[in-house]
């Protein structure tokens, strides 16, 4: 056919009058590609997108809510994933946690707990205390309360009390900006001490500095208790809140707080030990092991009603729960994302069917098959793409508040962004090409026949 | 000039519905030559539009050849029929048929940007055809801002612009009144007196009679094929070479 072309480019018309003849050789002279080129099909198709604007909006509606929920929420997801992690690493990773359960199995602590009877006590810890080598430089067995109410004066506000050993201070990697922790001799006397963190300060003694303090009594379910040191401010992690913690001697606790639980031999909600060299951790994690195995006289490790883990284990679960969460989260978007595609599907074959008389027409003109196929691809595509560029904008602007008000830090994820985008861009090639090519095999007679 | 622009040679159509056959064409052969203004008549059922699409290279014969500047154009693909149709025919229907939504330089430029033109080129040939049928100051309206006639001007326009071999107009008055129809005769009959070769399919004998030739089908067939009175000079022999192929 190029032949044939090329014949009828050579060819100069009939004319008559010589101006005419000098205006036809040059519009004949002019290079021609032959094709439609891409410029011309995005401005077709920005135009039809342009002609029906509410009906293109809401057809991009759904691809806009899909990437939106999918950015914001994988952002979200990874901020608190990103926020737990923070929390482990600050820790260090030479803790090790001792915590009631079946062997082997459990969750981490702190996100899978109860079923199991507590079954670690405090004589575990004093068993484990009176075997301490060197390699081991703190051991804090715990108690938690829920909230609590904390009065000084006409002042009151609530506090998670956690009933320790002064260890805590190095094994949890809580100092104090004031005052000291509470002494053996405390523990021992079961004295009424207290250390609280920065938000009982502020909420109980707004005008007091924190060494000011020292010696202050405050009143904890009705029992006053002495004020001796100020816990520096922690970051906040996650769903608990360090700076409103009040630390008070293990015995104190026990005595005071679950006095009326108190019976037999007192258990914790958990054993920490701190291990002065990290190249230690794994050898003391397995004598940790006999030797609670030992105190529980368990022969058989199935048999065990203890865990010992240590922090890279917690955290390398704990990441995997979240991971988990926010792919599953993720997917549960894409799947909007998909209904936005079908979406799109729909609205471009009521489109092709409403403008068989314009595609007839501009075949009759010289469209070839694949010029309206890309036509109304470019047309799916482009609604897709604008979606999805809408809808990422959207999703970080929702990660952007819901990341503050959980005060979890921003993570906006750049793969998930990228991801969203392809995905949307994909779903506008997969559901738009049906649509395009049942327009490109139009028939050009019937079209233009087509009312 | 003696070799035609298009020489249709024993052309057949068939439509299968089912079962049953239904030969719209039963063997159809003429000849059209530069210059020529020829009306193709015929009462509905007569096969008339199936010429037209076929001649227009919107559809392929069942059988015979259709030879156009010398090639045989009868079997081509999709995609070549798209190429040929812009390069070679300028489409007129009866209802107009522009693109609603493009101005009337727009609509003039869409054969030529499916031709690959650059930008330039299809503005300045488009306003040059614009100014052809006397629109060009309306340039920037759209189609719904425009009377019927002036509709039918552009779509002339848009016809011209790839300098086709064949003007093919399809009842191109049938939606105008009489007056406005009698100006787009005027129109075609200054193009043609330019050279343009205009092929016009229509059933009014008042606008056939308007024509140099009449070819008429029925039933599938060339019933008649007649040069009418008003022969232009240079035209003569190729005419009456047609003249004799039909009786």
């Amino acid at each position: 056919m190029s032949e044939l072309i090329r014949k009828q480019a050579q060819l100069l018309p009939p004319v008559n009058e010589a101006e005419d003849l000098e205006e036809f050789i040059r519009f004949e002279d002019e290079p021609r590609s032959g094709r439609l080129s891409f410029a011309e099909i995005l401005k077709i198709a920005w135009r039809s997108i342009r002609a029906n604007m509410l009906r293109s909006i809401l057809t991009a509606l759904g691809v806009i809510i899909g990437v939106a929920a999918v950015v914001a929420l994988v952002s979200v997801g990874n901020g608190v994933r990103q926020n737990v992690t923070n929390r482990f690493s600050s820790f260090g990773t030479n803790l090790l946690t001792i915590s009631s359960g079946q062997g082997g199995g459990g969750g981490p602590p702190g996100l899978v707990r109860g079923g199991g009877a507590q079954t670690v006590t405090l004589a575990d810890a004093e068993g484990i205390a009176a075997l301490a080598d060197k390699r081991i430089s703190g051991i804090a067995p715990a108690l938690q309360s829920n909230s609590q109410q904390i009065k000084a004066g006409s002042n009151n506000t609530t506090a998670t009390l956690i009933g320790t050993w002064p260890d805590y201070e190095t094994v949890q990697n809580a100092p104090l900006q004031a005052g000291s922790y509470f002494s053996s001799d405390d523990l021992d006397k079961r004295r009424r001490v207290a250390v609280i963190g920065t938000d009982v300060l502020t909420e109980l003694f707004p005008d007091t500095t924190a060494s000011a303090l020292i010696g202050q009594s405050i009143k904890i379910a009705n029992i006053s208790y002495d004020v001796v040191g100020v816990l520096k401010e922690q970051a906040t992690a996650g769903f608990s809140n360090p700076n409103s913690n009040i630390i008070i001697p293990i015995n104190t606790y026990l005595q005071r707080i679950e006095r009326s639980e108190y019976q037999g031999e007192p258990t914790v909600r958990s054993i920490a030990v701190h291990v002065t060299d990290a190249r230690d951790v794994t050898a003391v994690e397995t004598d940790l092991t006999t030797l609670m195995a030992n105190l529980h006289e368990k022969t058989n490790s199935a048999d065990y009603d203890f865990n010992v883990r240590n922090q890279a284990a917690q955290l390398e679960s704990v990441t995997a729960v979240f991971s988990t969460l926010t792919l599953f989260l993720g997917a549960i978007a894409g799947i909007s994302l998909l209904v936005g595609g079908i979406g799109i599907m729909n609205i471009m074959l009521v489109s092709v069917t409403e403008r068989t008389r314009e595609i007839g027409v501009r075949k009759a003109l010289g469209a070839k098959p694949r010029d309206i196929l890309s036509q109304f691809l470019l047309e799916a595509i482009l609604l897709s793409c604008v979606g999805g560029l809408i809808g990422i904008s959207i999703g970080v602007i929702i990660a952007y508040f819901s990341t503050k008000a959980l005060s979890v830090p921003l993570v906006v994820s750049l793969p998930s962004i990228v991801l969203a985008f392809a995905f949307s861009a994909a779903v506008g090639i997969f559901f738009g090409f049906y649509p395009a090519q049942r327009a490109a095999k139009l028939d050009p007679v019937d079209s233009l026949r087509y009312e | 000039m003696t070799s035609p622009v298009l020489s249709l040679k024993n052309i057949k159509k068939v439509y299968v519905m089912g079962e049953s056959e239904f030969w719209a064409l039963k063997g159809v052969s003429f000849d059209l030559y530069e210059g020529e203004m020829v009306a193709l008549m015929g009462p509905s059922g007569s096969g008339k539009s199936t010429m037209m699409n076929i001649i227009g290279i919107l559809d392929n014969a069942t059988e015979g050849d259709y030879i156009l500047r010398g090639e045989n154009v009868s079997d081509l693909d999709e995609f070549d029929r798209a190429e040929i149709r812009n390069a070679y025919i300028g489409f007129i229907f009866q209802s107009f048929h522009l693109l609603p939504r493009l101005n009337l330089l727009e609509n003039v430029e869409v054969p030529l940007t499916y031709a690959g033109y650059a930008p330039r080129v299809r503005r300045d040939r488009a306003l040059d055809m614009l100014e052809k049928v006397g629109l060009a100051d309306k340039r920037r309206n759209l189609p719904s801002q425009i009377s019927g006639g002036q509709k039918q001007r552009v779509a002339v326009a848009r016809a011209l612009a790839m300098n086709p071999a064949l003007l093919l107009a399809d009842e191109p008055t049938g939606n105008l009144d009489t007056q406005t129809g009698n100006e787009i005769m005027g129109l075609f009959h200054k193009l043609n007196d330019e050279g343009v070769t205009v092929l016009i399919v229509t059933h009014e004998a008042e606008i056939a009679e308007q024509t140099k030739r009449s070819i008429r089908l029925r039933d599938g067939l060339l019933e008649t094929d007649q040069v009418h009175k008003q022969v232009r000079p240079q035209l003569q022999g190729a005419q009456r070479q047609e003249a004799g192929l039909a009786s």
